[in-house]
């Protein structure tokens, strides 16, 4: 070549090369800058051929990011790819930084055949380099190539290095654009996150209702984030179950409507994610396990379940599904976690704020019922204190009646009736009074024996032994109760029973007693079935409510209110219910005494002898085996009228309820011996009356019936 | 008629008082009838003070006490008073309240007895009883 051909060339190859340059700068998509360079370089240059090769991100390899016309094309869909430091000459001009050509590929030690290229004669490959001196690096490199021989001079590798430099910094220039563009997307998302955290936080302290907090979160999550669906999922009381409350657009309502729930540690993502207490995500819901179908959402490719976890507590999960495989990032399921965090313990606030709304209300209707009580308590007393001369009045009445001078039969006997009427109210007003305060007044809680206390109040009713039929679990723990009160209750079901059985042929009350446990709590339990026609179920649920009656006028209805009322002082519960087979049965809960046991050690007298006093029953027995493990002589009668010399006795303690003789004729016989000073008179239940009628014989005292080791020293000592 | 048994009788119902204190006269016992503590006290000191001294006193509970306060041991208090001018003198505490521990507290402090209101038959028994120990 001339001088003068060689300049022409040299020119053109630098007016070419300056064109690529200036076309490929502008170029910022890293993809449409390879594609458009390689096309530049052909046509600018009148080449057959141009690639651009990249290096991977593990250095090893040179990838075709770019090739000119279908066999490009069809190399860069196979991944054509060749080593950096191999044999080829792109791998060579990669590894050394160095320009090289092949004026005949055949001569060429390092050129490789390629099926794609085969009229290939002459190649040069320039790298890619950016950056100087200790920073320079190799990005890749540019494989030019001509059917020609020998098309390529040294002078030319100069001219397109010149351009391959170019377009190696407008590569790399591309590249941080592209970079710059994904940190710009990933900070704009990151401040759309931020958002919408921040929209939680402002709700979890702003919205105090917890359906309203539930769908602000599951509206928030898929307008920020961009998700198809989330809702959120919480514990019902078995904590068995996990509920949908809130669900995001139709899917959500219809799924909450339906009381949408899934079991805890069960097949579903949600049953796992609280189970196991921690996030499970499905990126192809098609590839997990636990994921179960939801006809719903028939569109969901990936999803997260989040535990909602406060403390050690789990106590829901929220789900996040997408319509898109793989669609969470670890920066999405870190902020949701976290949000999901705060919307635990905002719901937990929630929870708090509703139990302590929930408690207020409870107190306000307390404080409501018991301003109703006492008003009601005192207006009752008020009334049964004007009524009290009533009685006493009819009965002056009667007398001075008796005592007119020429009656007239027929008007006595109409006055008669009249006072008849007006004695007849009177007793009702005094029995509904003794039914309303009854309940209402002193009352002691102390471990008692149930058994003890209903065959007292059997024994008081006089109620026949052939009616009346027990069966006790052996060794019941005590309840604990007012015995008073508590004999109170047992004689008003006894008496509904009684009532109810009053016409039968063959009337038959059975009382089991029992020991049951409910929620964690035990009670001791007595039913009282009677073998009467029953109450209708439409009155069933009536019998608990202050004057309703089935049982006509001369009753007020209060009895069973009553017996609930005592019951519910002491933290028990009364329940009715009809037999299968005919009749009714009640229910009397009392919670079993959980402290020490009835035989526990207990400062009792030792070396004594007692006079007991009482028949063989349950309580009698305890009293003998307590004091006799504690070194005393204890004689047991049912009556006193054996007994020949009470000297002997050190203490005498009688039971007021006996079932063959009266007490108040023990008493006598005893004070007539002369001691009466050294008796206990004990009773399950005693009446300012009745004590005053035991006191009046001069006893040592009259104590309600101790129950415990401990309560019998007390009244011993 | 028991004119030689004057009994001192003190409740602030009206209707119960006079139905006692009727109950009491039929029954043969000369009664000064009083609705309230303080003329009840009053009235104590000058019979006591006098030739016709009360024999027994027959007291409501629950009533104004002395500062004019309804008040559930008024009847305690007037019980303390009198037993303060005449220790040992008999008294039978009369209330509606059927509470064993009230009862109880009224016979510790030196009450004779202790009587539910409504049975005045009962309570001429227990005052004979009591006059006749």
């Amino acid at each position: 070549m001339d001088k003068s051909s060689l300049a022409e060339r040299r020119a053109a190859l630098l007016h070419a090369g300056a064109h690529v340059s200036r076309s490929i700068t502008s170029i910022l998509d890293p993809d449409t800058l390879l594609h458009r360079t390689v096309d530049i370089i052909c046509i600018a240059f009148g080449f057959y051929y141009a690639g651009v090769f990249l290096i991977d991100e593990t250095g090893e390899w040179a990838v075709l990011r770019a090739g000119r016309g279908e066999a490009g094309a069809a190399m860069v869909a196979e991944g054509h790819k060749l080593q950096v430091g191999g044999q080829s000459m792109i791998g060579a001009a990669t590894a050394h930084n160095k320009a090289l050509i092949a004026l005949d590929v055949g001569d060429e030690p390092v050129h490789l055949k390629n099926k794609y290229l085969p009229l290939t004669r002459s190649e040069m490959a320039l790298p890619l380099v950016v950056g100087a001196g200790a920073e320079t690096r190799v990005i890749g490199a540019l494989s030019v190539q001509s059917e020609e021989e020998e098309a390529f001079t040294e002078d030319d590798i100069t001219a397109l290095q010149a351009m391959a430099d170019q377009l190696a910094v407008a590569i790399h220039n591309a590249r941080l654009y592209s970079e710059n563009e994904r940190l710009l997307a990933q900070a704009t998302r990151r401040a759309r996150l931020l958002m919408a955290a921040a929209d939680v936080g402002k709700g979890v302290t702003s919205i105090l209702d917890l359906d309203e907090l539930l769908h602000k979160m599951v509206d928030i999550i898929c307008d920020a984030y961009g998700f198809y669906y989330a809702g959120v999922f919480l514990l019902d009381e078995t904590r068995a179950w996990a509920v949908l409350r809130a669900g995001r657009g139709e899917a959500g309502t219809a799924m909450v409507a339906q009381g949408h729930k899934l079991e805890v540690g069960g097949q579903s993502m949600i049953g796992a994610a609280i189970a196991q207490r921690q996030a499970r995500i499905a990126l192809d819901v098609g590839e997990e396990a636990v994921f179960f179908k939801n006809p719903y959402l028939p569109m969901t490719r990936s999803e997260m379940a989040l535990p909602l976890v406060v403390g050690e507590e789990v106590i829901g999960a929220v789900t996040v599904q997408s319509e898109q495989e793989a669609a969470f990032s670890d920066e999405d399921i870190s902020s949701l976690q976290a949000m999901a965090d705060q919307l635990a313990v905002a719901l937990h606030n929630a929870h708090l704020l509703r139990e302590l709304e929930l408690a207020h209300a409870e107190l306000v209707r307390t404080k409501t019922f018991e301003a109703v009580a006492t008003a009601t308590t005192e207006a009752i007393h008020w009334i049964g204190n004007k009524a009290l001369p009533i009685a006493v009045s009819v009965q002056r009445l009667r007398e001075d009646v008796a005592r007119l001078p020429g009656e007239d039969a027929e008007i006595v006997e109409s006055i008669h009736e009249d006072l008849m009427l007006i004695e007849a109210s009177a007793q009702l007003i005094a029995q509904v009074k003794e039914h309303l305060i009854g309940p209402a007044r002193e009352y002691i809680p102390a471990p008692v024996m149930i058994e003890d206390v209903v065959r007292d109040t059997v024994r008081v009713m006089d109620i026949a032994p052939e009616i009346i039929h027990f069966t006790v679990t052996p060794d019941l723990p005590l309840g604990v109760a007012d015995a008073t009160q508590l004999r109170r209750a047992f004689r008003y079901v006894l008496q509904n029973a009684l009532e109810a059985t009053e016409d039968l042929e063959s009337p038959r009350i059975d009382v089991e007693i029992d020991l049951v446990q409910e929620k964690g709590a035990r009670y001791v339990v007595t039913r009282i079935a009677d073998n009467g026609p029953g109450v209708a179920d439409a009155n069933l649920d009536k019998i608990w409510v202050s004057f309703y009656t089935t049982r006509g006028a001369k009753h007020a209805g209060l009895g069973l209110p009553a017996c609930l009322q005592i019951l519910k002082q002491i933290d028990g519960k009364a329940v009715a219910r009809k037999r299968p087979e005919g009749g009714m049965v009640f229910e009397l809960y009392v919670p079993a005494h959980t402290g020490a046991a009835p035989h526990g050690p207990a400062n009792l007298p030792a070396g004594k002898q007692f006079l007991l006093v009482d028949d063989d029953d349950v309580w009698s027995r305890f009293v003998e085996r307590t004091l006799a493990a504690a070194q005393n002589v204890v004689t047991r009668v049912g009556d006193v009228g054996a007994v020949t010399d009470f000297d002997v006795f050190d203490i005498l303690i009688v039971d007021d309820v006996l079932a063959t003789t009266d007490s108040l004729a023990v008493l006598q016989r005893i004070a007539r011996a002369g001691a009466a000073a050294k008796t206990l008179v004990v009773a399950s239940s005693v009446r300012v009356e009745r004590m005053m009628d035991l006191l009046r014989f001069g006893v040592r005292d009259v104590q309600p019936k101790p129950y415990t080791a401990a309560a019998l020293a007390e009244k011993l000592n | 008629m028991k004119e030689e048994v004057k009994v001192l009788l003190v409740d602030d119902e009206k209707l119960v008082l006079r139905s006692i204190e009727k109950s009491l006269l039929r029954a043969g016992f000369d009664v000064e009838a009083v609705n309230d503590v303080t003329a009840a006290l009053a009235l104590f000191e000058a019979a006591m003070a006098s030739d016709a001294p009360f024999d027994i006193a027959v007291l409501d509970l629950n009533m104004p006490n002395f500062a004019g306060y309804v008040d559930p041991t008024a009847g305690l208090q007037l019980l303390s008073k009198l037993l303060e001018v005449q220790p040992g003198f008999p008294v039978v505490v009369l209330t509606a309240f059927d509470e064993v521990e009230r009862a109880k507290d009224a016979v510790r402090r030196g009450a004779r007895a202790y009587f539910v209101k409504g049975r005045e038959a009962d309570l001429i028994a227990l005052v004979e009883r009591i006059l006749a120990d």
